[in-house]
């Protein structure tokens, strides 16, 4: 299981990358911004990305159309204070996986991500 | 007071229950500190009341600002609550994690405000003793303090109508 963090805080990418850890998940890397997240993502193949949406260089939902030019089907989770209803639909509109609200708990991440993928036990 | 003076007034009023309630459900939820509400003034000045200030712009229906101010003091502790880890002074990772808090909060009241469509900017972390805020002329800022586990801290919210 090999997991995207992209998130311009240091501490929420932090954050994740321990809710990640406490599953089992230790196959982890992290991006500042979209640019170096899809860098990132054009160089290994990656389970599920978790992005923020507010960031500098390139926004989370430009990031997204960017990563569905290229694949359809990887699941992107989007982590976000965006939680007004028209920036939810603007997401599902452009292909977001599923939509999760900070702050979240550990429990609440991983119910999202069995979604998608399967956490190692 | 003018017509748009007292516009931008209501406004602003209009966000302190969201930011009150933003705050206290952020704070429980990320730092298990519940803060409670010591004060609210219309504020006369451009001095914060605290030496860190974590400032975002807002933009929409309405333009505004809204800044947490903090004492360098709460803001370390802000980074031990989140992430365990000791810091003896302000450095990159303690305005990282107020940023983000703040970032947080502003985030949820803007959720609650949704028929203004605001944006939000970057968190601005400005952390120098006496500084100032300034606000554009036509807007009247609030000050709500509080007090909590990690110290006291006060939130600015100054708005007025883009329309």
């Amino acid at each position: 299981m090999k997991v995207l963090i992209v998130d311009d805080s240091g501490t929420m990418r932090t954050i994740q990358r321990r809710c990640l850890n406490m599953l089992g998940i230790t196959e982890v890397a992290e991006a500042e911004d979209g640019v170096q997240a899809l860098d990132i993502f054009e160089r290994a193949n990656f389970d599920i990305i978790l992005s923020d949406w507010n960031m500098p260089n390139m926004d989370g939902l430009t990031l997204l159309k960017e990563i569905r030019q290229r694949d359809a089907n990887i699941p992107v989770i989007m982590i976000t204070t965006e939680a007004e209803r028209a920036r939810v639909v603007t997401a599902i509109q452009a292909g977001v996986s599923d939509y999760l609200i900070k702050p979240f708990t550990p429990d609440v991440l991983k119910e999202k991500m069995e979604r998608w993928v399967t956490i190692p036990s | 007071m003018s017509t748009v003076t007292r516009q931008s007034s209501e406004l602003t009023s209009d966000c302190v229950n969201p930011v009150l309630n933003a705050t206290k459900s952020v704070f429980e939820a990320m730092l298990g500190c519940t803060p409670v509400r010591t004060g609210i003034a219309l504020k006369e000045d451009t001095q914060p009341r605290y030496e860190i200030s974590a400032v975002i712009g807002v933009t929409g229906r309405a333009v505004g600002t809204i800044a947490l101010s903090l004492k360098a003091s709460t803001s370390i502790e802000i980074l031990y609550r989140l992430l365990g880890i000791r810091a003896e002074e302000i450095n990159a990772e303690v305005c990282d994690a107020v940023g983000e808090l703040t970032n947080i909060i502003v985030g949820s009241t803007k959720a609650k405000m949704e028929e203004l469509q605001l944006s939000i900017s970057i968190p601005s972390i400005i952390t120098s003793k006496g500084h100032n805020l300034h606000y554009p002329s036509k807007v009247q800022p609030i000050c709500i303090e509080f007090d909590s586990e990690i110290g006291p801290f006060a939130i600015e919210v100054g708005f007025a109508s883009n329309e």
